[in-house]
C-alpha cells in the first residue's frame, strides 16, 4: 500500500509541477517520436515555450480527440496523413488557419484551409541498379506488371500490402482511374507471384541482397538506405502518374486550443527554413518552402512537386481500397 | 437462504465494497461501447448487424480460438506433466525456459517470426501467414499461461487420490483420467480462459499476419476507416463471443471440491521414471523452446547489436517509467482480484459469479476501446485525473485484473474451507478469518497473479499510449515509436528489455509455486 501512496504522491507532484509551469503547448502527434522529438526540443530552446507531446497513430489520436471533445487539452494535431487531417477537419475539430500561414507552402494546401501541409513524401520505384538501366523502366505504375512479365520477373517483385502508404496508393489508383482499373492492376500484380514484405526496410534489404529486383516504396526509405552506404536505384514514373503519389504530412490547430499564439508559432516554426531543413536532413522528406539546402539524393523541389498527380488528398477512398485488397486476398 | 446470506453481510462488507467498485470500473467501458454503438441510425444499424462479413469474422475467430486451444493443450498438458511429475532432468530450469515465451509481446513475437522466415529471413521456412501462421504464433505465445496454470495444479495435487484409484485396481491411465484429471479441470479451464481471452483480444499478431478475426476487423475500423460506430459494434460482437466462452467455462466448472479433507500434510507425488520415453520427452520440450524462445531472442539480439550506442540513454528512463506504471498496476490488480475471487469461490451466488465474470469480460474489451472509454469518462467525471499516472495505473489495473484472477482463484480452491470455518467458530469474522487463515495460504497465488498482471502491463500498448502522462515514454511506447518509423534496430533494445523484465517476473511466478 505504501508503494501506491508513494506513487500517487509522485503523480500528484508531477501534475502540480506541470500545472505550475504555464503556458504549455500540447501537441498530439501521429508522427513518430523519433522524428518529432529533436525538432520539438529545438523549438523549446528558441522560444522558451514548453511543449508536451502525446504520440500515437493518426487514427488513435483522431479517436482520442473525438472522445475528449470540448475538454481536450490539445492545441495541435500533427499527422502523418492528409486523410486523418481531412477527417479531423470534416468532424469540425480544427480551426481555420490564417492566410499568412497558408501562403507559405508551395503546394498541397487543402481546400478546407483547416490545416497546413508541412512535408511531402513521394511513392517511388526502388530497384537493383545492376539489373536495369533507368531508361528501360516503365513510365507508369500501371505498366509495371507488363514490364515485369516481359523481363521474366516472376517471384522477383516485392510489395508491402499491409503498409499504409501502399494502401494510399491503391486508393489513389481508384480515385484517378476507377475501381475496375485498380482491380485489374492488382490482379496483374498478383499474377507476378510477388513477395509480400512486412516493412519497407525489409523489402529494400531484399532488393539489395538480390532476392528480388524491384518494389514500390516511399522515397525516404531509399534515401536512408543510400545514406547508409548501400547502392539502390530510385525511379520516378512520368509526371502526374499515380506511382509517384505524394503523401502529405501536416498539422492543424484544434478548436479547443487555449494557446493560439504558441500554436501558430509552432506551425510557423515547422514551415521556417530551419524547421524544413530538419525534415530534409534528418528524415529525408521533401520540404514545402524555398530556400532549403537540398539533399543530393532528392530531386530539385520544383521538379519533385510536379511528379505527383493532383487529387483531393483529404478524401482518398481508403476504405474502398482496403475492401478491394481484402476481396482479392492480398490483405 | 436469504437470511443466511444477509447475516453474512456485515462481515462481507470489506469484500463487497471493493468488488462492486471493481465491477463498476470494468462495466464503464461496456457502457461506453453501448453508447457508441447506439449512435448508429436505423438503416445503417441493420446494415451493420447483417453484414455477411460478420459471419465470416465469427467463423474465423472461432476457428482460430478452437485451433489455439487445441494446440496449446497439446503443448502445455504434456509439458506440465513432464516438468512436475516425472524424473526429467533439469525440470526447474526447463520450467523457467518454457514459461519465458510469456515475456514476448505479441507484436514483437509475430514480427520476429515474420522477419526470420520467408524471403530474406534467417530461416529457410515459408513465412507463416493467415490462419496457420496466426495459429502457430498465438499458440507459441500463449501456451505458457496454460502451462503455468496446469503446473500449479499438478504441484498442488494430492497424490493419494490417484494412489487410492490404483489400489482399487485401475491402470495408470485410467487412474490418471478418473482421479487426477478432474482435479486438473479448474486449472485447465482457467488457463483456457486466459488463452481464449488473449486470442480474442490480440490485435498485434493477427494484424501482422493478416488473418481477419473480430479484433483485426476492429483494428482496421479504427485505423483505416476511422469508424468508431462500426468498431463499437464489432467490439460488442466480440464481447458476446467472450460472454459465451465465460458461460461455457462456468457451466463446465461445477465447483467440485478440490481441497484435501484428511488430516496431515499433503505430500508431493513420487517422480515417475521416464525410462525409454526420455528422448521423446526432451524433443517435446525443445520444440517450443526453439520456436518461441531461441528464435525470437536471437533475432532481437541480432537486431539490437546493430543499434547506435547513444540511444541507451532513453533506455533507463523508459525502464523506470514502465516499472512505475506496471508495478502499482499489478499491485492494484491483485488487490481487486482478491475480493472478487473470494466472493465467487467462498460465497457463490449468481451475483458474486457475475461480478467475477464481468472482470473477465472487461479483459476482452479491445484495449483501444477500453482506453477511449476511460478518456471519455475520466474527462467528464474526474478531469483532474486525466493524463496523470494514477489514472494509467488504475486503468491498467482494471484491464489486467483478469490475469490475476486465475492463480488466485486456483489457490483459493486448494485452501481447505474447513480451516476458515474453524476460525469462524473461534469467533472470527469472515474478513478476519480470511486474513488470518486463508491469506497466508493464498499469498503465493497472489504473487503469481501479480506477476502475470505486471508482465501484461509492461507489454501493453494502446492503453499506455493514450492514457499515460504526456511525455511519459515507457518501453512499449518506445518500441512503438521506432517500429512506426521502421527503425527496427533502434526498437530492439527496448523490446529486449521488455522481454528481460518480463522474464524476471516469470522467475517470480515460478518461485511463487515452489513449496517449502
Amino acid at each position: 500500500m505504501r508503494r501506491r501512496q508513494l506513487l500517487t504522491l509522485i503523480g500528484t507532484a508531477a501534475l502540480g509541477l506541470s500545472l505550475a509551469q504555464q503556458p504549455t503547448l500540447v501537441i498530439y502527434s501521429g508522427r513518430g517520436q523519433s522524428l518529432v522529438e529533436p525538432l520539438v526540443r529545438q523549438f523549446q530552446e528558441e522560444t522558451g515555450i514548453r511543449v508536451q507531446v502525446r504520440y500515437g497513430t493518426d487514427a488513435q489520436i483522431l479517436a482520442t480527440l473525438q472522445e475528449e471533445g470540448s475538454r481536450s487539452p490539445a492545441d495541435l494535431f500533427w499527422a502523418n496523413t492528409a486523410g486523418a487531417l481531412g477527417q479531423a477537419a470534416a468532424k469540425g475539430l480544427l480551426r481555420p488557419l490564417g492566410a499568412t500561414l497558408l501562403k507559405q507552402p508551395l503546394a498541397f494546401v487543402p481546400t478546407s484551409q483547416a490545416w497546413v501541409p508541412v512535408t511531402v513524401r513521394l511513392r517511388v520505384l526502388a530497384y537493383n541498379p545492376q539489373r536495369f538501366k533507368p531508361e528501360e523502366l516503365p513510365q507508369s505504375l500501371l505498366d509495371l506488371p507488363r514490364f515485369a512479365q516481359e523481363k521474366g520477373l516472376l517471384g522477383r517483385v516485392g510489395w508491402t500490402p499491409t503498409y499504409s502508404s501502399f494502401q494510399d496508393m491503391v486508393a489513389g489508383i481508384i480515385a484517378l482511374h476507377g475501381e475496375a482499373k485498380a482491380r485489374e492492376w492488382l490482379l496483374a500484380m498478383k499474377a507476378l507471384n510477388p513477395k509480400a514484405y512486412a516493412s519497407n526496410p525489409a523489402m529494400l534489404e531484399a532488393i539489395r541482397a538480390g532476392e528480388i529486383d524491384l518494389g514500390s516504396t516511399n522515397h525516404y526509405y531509399v534515401v536512408r538506405f543510400r545514406r547508409a552506404g548501400y547502392s539502390l536505384g530510385l525511379h520516378h514514373f512520368k509526371e502526374g502518374d499515380v506511382g509517384n503519389l505524394a503523401l502529405v504530412t501536416g498539422a492543424g490547430i484544434l478548436k479547443t486550443s487555449k494557446n493560439l499564439v504558441a500554436a501558430n508559432r509552432f506551425l510557423t516554426h515547422l514551415l521556417s527554413a530551419k524547421g524544413q531543413q530538419y525534415f530534409v536532413g534528418n528524415v529525408g522528406e521533401y520540404p514545402l518552402v524555398k530556400g532549403v539546402v537540398a539533399d543530393a539524393n532528392l530531386l530539385p523541389l520544383e521538379e519533385a512537386l510536379k511528379k505527383s498527380p493532383r487529387l483531393d488528398f483529404e478524401k482518398l477512398p481508403l476504405e474502398q481500397a482496403l475492401k478491394l485488397l481484402r476481396e482479392l486476398g492480398i490483405l | 437462504m436469504l437470511q443466511r446470506r444477509l447475516s453474512h453481510f456485515p462481515g462481507l462488507l470489506p469484500f463487497l465494497v471493493p468488488a462492486l467498485l471493481t465491477g463498476g470500473g470494468v462495466a464503464l467501458p461496456l457502457l461506453y461501447l453501448l453508447l457508441r454503438a447506439l449512435e448508429a441510425e436505423g438503416a445503417a444499424l441493420g446494415e451493420i448487424l447483417f453484414r455477411p462479413k460478420n459471419l465470416e469474422l465469427l467463423g474465423n475467430t472461432l476457428g482460430l480460438l478452437l485451433g489455439v486451444l487445441l494446440l496449446t493443450t497439446l503443448l502445455a498438458l504434456p509439458l506440465a506433466f513432464l516438468t512436475t511429475r516425472t524424473d526429467l532432468r533439469g525440470k526447474r530450469l526447463l520450467s523457467v525456459l518454457l514459461t519465458l515465451p510469456l515475456a514476448l509481446p505479441g507484436y514483437v513475437g509475430a514480427y520476429v517470426l515474420l522477419a526470420a522466415t520467408g524471403p530474406g529471413g534467417l530461416l529457410p521456412l515459408p513465412r507463416p501467414e493467415g490462419y496457420w501462421g496466426a495459429l502457430l504464433v498465438l499458440s507459441l505465445l500463449t501456451y505458457p499461461y496454460l502451462f503455468l496454470s496446469l503446473r500449479a495444479a499438478f504441484l498442488g495435487l494430492d497424490p493419494s487420490l490417484e494412489e487410492a484409484a490404483r489400489t482399487l485396481g485401475l491402470g495408470p491411465w485410467r487412474a490418471f483420467f478418473q482421479a487426477t484429471f478432474p482435479q486438473l479441470l479448474p486449472a485447465l479451464l482457467s488457463g483456457y480462459l486466459v488463452v481464449g481471452l488473449h486470442v480474442l483480444g490480440d490485435f498485434g499478431t493477427v494484424s501482422l499476419l493478416r488473418y481477419e478475426t473480430f479484433s483485426y476487423a476492429i483494428y482496421l475500423q479504427y485505423n483505416a476507416a476511422f469508424d468508431r460506430v462500426y468498431a463499437a459494434w464489432l467490439a460488442l460482437f466480440l464481447l458476446g463471443l467472450t460472454g459465451g466462452l465465460l458461460l461455457l467455462e462456468g457451466w463446465l466448472l461445477r465447483r467440485p471440491s478440490l481441497a484435501r479433507t484428511g488430516k496431515g500434510a499433503g505430500r508431493r507425488a513420487r517422480a515417475i521414471p521416464l525410462g525409454p520415453w526420455a528422448p521423446l520427452a526432451y524433443l517435446l520440450v525443445l520444440l517450443p523452446l526453439l520456436l518461441a524462445l531461441v528464435l525470437p531472442f536471437s533475432a532481437l539480439f541480432h537486431l539490437a547489436s546493430r543499434f547506435p550506442r547513444e540511444g541507451f540513454l532513453g533506455l533507463g528512463e523508459a525502464f523506470l517509467h514502465s516499472a512505475l506504471a506496471a508495478g502499482p498496476a499489478a499491485f492494484l490488480a491483485v488487490g481487486m482480484a482478491l475480493p472478487l475471487a473470494y466472493l465467487a469461490v467462498r460465497h457463490p451466488s449468481p451475483a458474486s459469479r457475475a461480478l467475477e465474470r464481468l472482470a473477465y469480460l472487461g479483459y476482452a474489451i479491445p484495449p483501444l476501446a477500453f482506453a477511449l472509454a476511460w478518456i471519455f469518462f475520466s474527462l467528464r467525471s474526474l478531469p483532474f485525473l486525466y493524463g496523470t499516472l494514477p489514472l494509467l495505473v488504475l486503468v491498467l489495473g482494471f484491464h489486467f485484473l483478469a490475469e490475476s484472477l486465475g492463480p488466485i482463484r486456483g489457490a483459493l480452491h486448494q485452501v481447505p474451507r474447513r480451516l476458515e470455518e474453524a476460525a469462524r467458530t473461534l469467533g472470527e469474522t469472515p474478513t478476519g478469518a480470511f486474513f488470518r487463515v486463508t491469506f497466508p495460504l493464498l499469498w503465493r497465488g497472489a504473487v503469481a497473479g501479480g506477476a502475470l498482471a505486471f508482465i501484461g502491463a509492461v507489454k501493453e500498448l494502446p492503453l499506455t499510449l493514450l492514457l499515460a502522462p504526456m511525455g511519459y515514454a515507457t518501453l512499449s511506447t518506445r518500441v512503438f515509436s521506432y517500429t512506426q518509423e521502421a527503425m527496427f534496430a533502434e526498437a530492439a533494445p527496448f523490446a529486449l528489455l521488455i522481454a528481460l523484465l518480463s522474464a524476471a517476473f516469470v522467475g517470480v511466478l515460478l518461485w511463487s509455486e515452489r513449496r517449502f
